[in-house]
């Protein structure tokens, strides 16, 4: 491993902040073309309806409408997904969610467009709705994709040793019940979508904000009748994504292509936020039951999960994310039996898909809130029950995956932050003067003398920790690889490029920075490339926290091949001998000390002698198993480990939860970009604490209620206190110098954080996210009866 | 139609527009100034903050029939060419950039505080920029670089 | 929305003027944080407008004034210019506090204190306010001007007195005389920018241990802003101690399901606002407290 860093890890300024500082960064929305059209959605304000026609007459001829577009205008596949293709471009005789589009119409004026979707004659009848996932498997449920046969979209078992024996070889045995809510991504930057016809034998151009432009190529391609290579997909800046603009940009851009082609024009559609709240796919809600046995000295012998996922009306990325879910669920405790089930089930509820975290906050949720209530039942702290079940080096994980090649960190994350928060004083602290939360009547809805409680007792303390550890990038999902393009200019620049998408993370500024390292030269140097399919080297999707892991590694390969072709020039070129040690550092190159030239005086001189200064770096993943019967096999190819301590304050009359303080430590292996580092567990924290504490999509019979930031709320400046990002960094022999995932292990561990602090403070605990106003106090959730905006009763 | 005047930049224009267009789909429409974005069209998001006579406002609530002799600026006047003005800087030297789709009206509604409030505590920073969401970052480095601009700020005007 | 008519009279009497035909399909804009927003999410409301008349250039409806114990705030005036006066501030705290507690920055600096309770929506953080400080309005029209108490303007959710020739001119708060304490408490989702889950405003004044006076006022937890007289008379001239205070809390409790009835969300709302009730008059009684 290399010891002493120039660039990794010390404060870089993003390679694209300039232009994001003075607006001039070119988001999707802000792309303008001559001749352009605009679209807008025909929809049906219905959940589940069977289409009997549409009547289009009211608009043909319109000075305002160049084209009306259906499924009749597509010359390949109607129904695209990112696993299977199950969701319809254009409905036919049926939808089956709300945010389905039946037809888009074309036209220079969105106004315009708007005021004729309005006299469009859709006629149809609505159908019975299935809203409960519970009820999707029943034997007389209501077919959501008749095709398939079936709700069920997919089950996931795992079976390691004898359950029941264990449960039976247990002093205690429990069994809870944890739900999740339906969560929207959020990020700031609605969809928007440009295609460019680009005539007969060059296919079509496609600008956008999409986080995956290799998947978003392959379907549009399909739907197009296509090849590959005649559909050229280009990334705008993007304004977020956090797993959100995938299938729904997949869909915006082949909707998108089929009226450029129908039209000969170029064609932009941009979202409201309204459409996409109400067409996007969210964050699957959970309903998850597990049963844990136990012995009085805390090792948890036994773990029996049963976990359904509301994958609403497609299949999406559901398969994959409850993959997840069945690899992590037990969380990472050294469990000798463990039975688990999980399966994802359609419902006519919004779709489900890839979003931040991807499977694991759900079951941390409950697994962390599981152990902490073990722990209070044999009178352990958070921490010994944790000591006592967690993986370290050498221990096999629920799916017998043996943990080695890398430091297993669970225990050093958890003492780290253990001992920066002071956890185990204040726990205790809080514990003694415990309050109780005041617990209304509803029978008798007017207090009594003795309900009130003084302002002086109304606030109360607490603290929580949660623990995890994640698999890093696809593991068993699917081909696992990533490329670089590394181009060395005759004057010592250098252009970056790599088939992973920046989507605000910083993955440019932490590529430019690997790079410069192994090359000795400043990120500055470094010009990086946009990413478009047509030159940029297909590198799987920008998911799974795998850029710095896959692409870092990437990124690395081609800098070191460009490395090798050069050493042996120098060698030649300065007469030395083969045991001197060539250095590049500072923008210099040296041997054994002595300074031999400047890095752009060495890339003139290897440009003069014809070498090759560009190349390709490449990085796949080591093999990873799986059986799908028994849920055995190994799962990822390396893990990363985290803890979360929340410290919060409860309003006991209100049932607030106002998180003071997160401390997070988080083992990403070597930390490359260290603003960038620093504010993805800023940022994940704070998503986490919306997740734990207010944000839900709610809908009356699959109509979402929250359609805009009005009441769909994310956390504003003053909903969070501190965020204490602490970094242990594991050795690992993968990716670069060791640099692994990050991204989503931040995110995923604050609601059962959150959760078990509430538990400190106040002795309730709560098992449903999220812990709002009416959890907190009632231990539920109140819904109103009509879908009017505005918070009168 | 309407024949609009007003200060755009620091410079007079005049533009002929429908009265009930927003304001933010004037400045980018009309004069190409897209650093201003739209995130949510009520005016819950932020991202579309302009100065209007000085103050932040939301430009998704403004309509041009509102405008006429109105002081409006936007993210683009900020940097002069490649020199960008304090709050730029720090904004990337304390890495509060992101994905960035808040930045500019981020930016804004620090400016607006620090020329009403050259030293801001905590929690005044906090509740300036509270009309701005961001997803990405969590706030923090935005409230550093804010803190840092005004440090930075009062120490050159002592 | 584009081609609607914007028209900016410099005087009320244009204004007036303007409004005088009963025009349906002529609205008022001030801030436009309600309006623009509600009509791009196709509120009806707003629906059959084709001109708006900004009213944020008319002398009349700007300002803060004090005199004769009256302050006057123009009902073009924005939430900032109200934050940020010093009479408000030190007069009227609790009206400085609700308009802070209002929306962002950007919303406080464009919306205004008539724009907020002017359309009656349940949730208007400055209603319980303005009707503890029994605050009237004035409202012109071509026919003349008349002034009435804000309780009397707000007629049900979404309906005020107000004629379609007239406009909401200014509010008048009468300076409390009298060595009053009080609150106003917001509950939202969130800490900022939230839309009210309950609203309270109360001023009580002690005067040897006793409830010399008492004002409370409710919103978002009834179905318009509402003032609490009959609790108010009720309890005045009472010691004020806990067992009072507790009374006090409990009759809102009682008030409240009178006047709302029993919904969704009461099974958390009128615990909550009995307990907040409480907490408020016992911080104004015994000091401290938050």
């Amino acid at each position: 491993m290399k010891k002493n860093f120039s660039v990794v890890g010390r404060p870089v300024i993003r390679e694209d902040g300039f232009e994001k500082v003075t607006g001039s960064a070119k988001f999707a929305d802000d792309l303008k073309i001559e001749g352009m059209l605009y679209t807008a959605m025909l929809r049906i304000p219905e959940t589940h309806a069977k289409i009997n026609s549409i009547d289009f007459s009211a608009i043909e001829g319109s000075q305002y409408l160049t084209a009306i577009c259906t499924r009749n205008d597509i010359a390949g596949i109607k129904k695209i997904g990112v696993i299977k293709n199950d969701q319809p471009v254009f409905c036919g005789d049926k939808v089956v969610t709300p945010g389905d589009v039946i037809a888009m119409l074309a036209g220079e004026s969105e106004e315009e467009l708007h005021k004729l979707i309005g006299k469009i004659k859709v006629d149809y009848t609505p159908l019975p709705v299935l809203t409960d996932p519970l009820k999707a498997l029943d034997e007389n449920a209501l077919l959501i994709n008749e095709e398939a046969g079936t709700n069920l979209i997919v089950h996931h078992p795992l079976r390691k040793g004898d359950v029941e024996k264990g449960f039976a070889q247990s002093d205690f045995v429990i069994e809870r019940k944890y739900t999740t809510q339906l969560i929207e991504h959020a990020y700031i930057e609605p969809e928007s979508v440009t295609a460019i016809p680009m005539g007969v034998s060059r296919g079509i151009k496609i600008i956008g904000s999409i986080q995956n432009p290799f998947t978003t190529r392959r379907i549009v391609a399909a739907v197009l009748n296509m090849p590959l290579s005649k559909v050229r997909i280009e990334q705008s800046h993007l304004g977020g994504s956090f797993g959100g603009k995938d299938d729904t940009m997949c869909m915006l851009s082949a909707r998108a292509a089929v009226a450029a082609l129908k039209t000969g024009r170029p064609v932009k559609i941009r979202y409201t936020r309204e459409d996409s709240i109400l067409e996007s796919y969210k964050r699957h809600p959970y309903i998850m039951n597990y049963k844990a046995g136990f012995s009085k000295n805390g090792k948890i012998n036994a773990m029996k999960i049963d976990i359904i996922a509301d994958g609403g009306a497609y299949v999406s990325m559901s398969p994959f994310v409850t993959w997840r879910t069945v690899v992590q669920a037990t969380g990472p405790y050294l469990i000798e039996n463990v039975h688990t089930d999980v399966r994802a089930v359609h419902t006519n509820n919004p779709y489900t898909g890839a979003m931040r975290g991807f499977g694991s906050p759900q079951p941390i949720f409950a697994q962390e809130s599981l152990m902490d209530e073990i722990a209070s039942m044999l009178n352990l702290s958070p921490v010994e029950i944790r000591r006592i079940n967690g993986l370290k080096a050498g221990d096999k994980t629920a799916t017998g995956q043996t943990l080695q090649n890398h430091d297993v960190n669970l225990l050093t994350v958890l003492e780290t932050a253990v001992e920066k928060s002071d956890f185990t004083n204040k726990w205790k602290d809080n514990r003694e003067n415990k309050k109780i939360l005041f617990e209304p009547d509803f029978s008798n809805p007017v207090l009594k003398d003795n309900d009130f409680i003084r302002p002086e007792d109304s606030i109360k303390r607490g603290i929580g920790l949660s623990v995890s550890l994640r698999g890093c990038s696809l593991g068993g999902e699917g081909i696992d690889a990533a490329a670089a393009y590394l181009s060395l200019q005759s004057d010592g620049t250098i252009y970056l490029n790599c088939g992973l998408a920046e989507n605000g993370q910083g993955l440019k500024t932490t590529f430019s920075i690997i790079a410069a390292e192994v090359l000795g030269t400043t990120a500055e140097n470094i010009y990086y490339l946009e990413l478009n399919t047509g030159i940029t080297p297909d590198s799987g999707p920008t998911v799974a926290s795998r850029s710095t892991l896959m692409g870092g590694g990437a990124v690395k390969n081609a800098a070191e091949i460009i490395k090798q072709r050069l050493i042996p020039l120098i060698k030649s070129e300065w007469k030395l001998g083969d045991e001197e040690e060539i250095e590049f550092a500072g923008n210099k190159v040296s041997a054994s000390g002595k300074e031999l030239t400047t890095f752009p005086g060495l890339c003139r001189l290897a440009y003069s002698r014809g070498i090759c200064l560009a190349a390709i770096g490449w990085y796949k993943s080591p093999d990873v198993h799986w059986n799908e019967e028994n849920g055995q096999g190994d799962a990822y190819f390396t893990y990363v480990y985290g803890c979360q301590v929340a410290e919060v304050r409860v309003n006991i009359v209100t049932g607030e939860i106002y998180v003071d303080r997160v401390t997070a430590v988080h083992d990403a292996g070597k930390i490359i970009n260290k603003l960038g580092a620093e504010g993805q567990v800023y940022g994940g924290v704070t998503q986490g604490v919306g997740y734990g504490v207010f944000e839900e999509v709610t809908h009356e019979n699959g109509l979402i209620r929250e359609l805009n930031f009005d009441t769909y709320t994310i956390p504003t400046s003053k909903d969070i206190g501190e965020i204490i990002p602490v970094f242990v960094e594991g050795d690992d022999a993968n990716g670069a110098w060791g640099a692994k995932s990050l991204g989503e292990p931040t995110l995923e561990l604050a609601s059962a954080a959150i959760a078990n602090a509430v538990y400190n403070a106040v002795g309730t605990r709560l098992y449903n996210l999220p812990l709002n106003l009416e959890e907190v106090m009632l231990g539920k959730k109140l819904r109103p009866v009509n879908n009017k905006r505005g918070s009168l009763a | 139609m309407i024949n609009l005047k007003f200060k755009l930049n620091g410079e007079k224009v005049s533009v002929k527009t429908e009265a009930g267009v927003r304001l933010i789909d004037l400045l980018r429409n009309n004069f190409g100034l897209t650093g201003t974005k739209e995130g949510c069209g009520v005016g819950e998001c932020g991202a579309c903050t302009v100065l209007m006579n000085k103050k932040a406002v939301n430009s998704c609530l403004v309509l041009a029939g509102q405008l006429a002799g109105a002081s409006i600026e936007t993210i683009e006047s900020l940097a002069e060419g490649e020199m960008l003005h304090p709050l730029q800087r720090n904004f990337l030297e304390h890495g509060a950039v992101q994905c960035g789709y808040c930045t500019p009206g981020m930016i804004l509604s620090a400016y607006a505080l620090l020329d009403e409030n050259p030293s801001p505590d905590e929690e005044e920073i906090k509740e300036a920029i509270a009309g701005n969401l961001c997803r990405c970052t969590g706030y923090k480095q935005i409230m550093d670089s804010i803190k840092a601009t005004a440090d930075e700020l009062n120490s050159k005007n002592k | 929305m584009n081609n609607i008519e914007i028209t900016i009279p410099k005087t009320l009497q244009e204004a007036l003027e303007l409004i005088s035909g009963g025009n349906e399909g002529i609205g008022i804009i001030a801030g436009g944080t309600d309006v623009v927003a509600g009509m791009r999410q196709g509120s009806n409301r707003f629906g059959g407008i084709n001109q708006l008349v900004d009213v944020n250039h008319i002398k009349e409806m700007k300002g803060i004034t004090g005199a004769g114990g009256i302050v006057t705030i123009g009902a073009a005036e924005t939430f900032s210019g109200i934050i940020s006066n010093k009479i408000i501030r030190k007069e009227l705290p609790l009206l400085a506090k609700a308009c802070g507690t209002i929306g962002s920055v950007q919303i406080r600096n464009r919306a205004t204190i008539a724009g907020n309770f002017v359309n009656n929506a349940p949730c208007a953080d400055t209603v319980p306010v303005l009707l503890a400080y029994d605050s009237t309005i004035e409202i012109k029209s071509l026919a003349g001007k008349r002034e009435l108490p804000l309780a009397e303007f707000l007629k049900a959710p979404y309906r005020t007195q107000l004629n379609s020739d007239e406009i909401v001119t200014s509010i008048k708060v009468p300076l409390p005389k009298g060595d009053f304490k009080g609150d106003f408490y917001k509950l939202g989702r969130r800490r900022a920018v939230a839309i009210s889950r309950i609203t309270l405003a109360l001023l009580i004044e002690i005067k040897e241990s006793r409830i010399n006076r008492l004002r409370i006022a409710s919103g978002a937890v009834t179905p318009i802003g509402t003032r609490f007289n009959g609790i108010e008379k009720e309890f005045e001239g009472k010691t004020a101690d806990e067992k009072t205070l507790k009374a006090i809390a409990s009759r809102l409790g009682e008030r409240v399901i009178e006047v709302t009835g029993l919904r969704w969300s009461s099974e958390y709302k009128l615990p909550v606002v009995q307990q907040i009730c409480y907490q408020m008059l016992y911080s104004a009684v015994y000091g401290g407290g938050k």
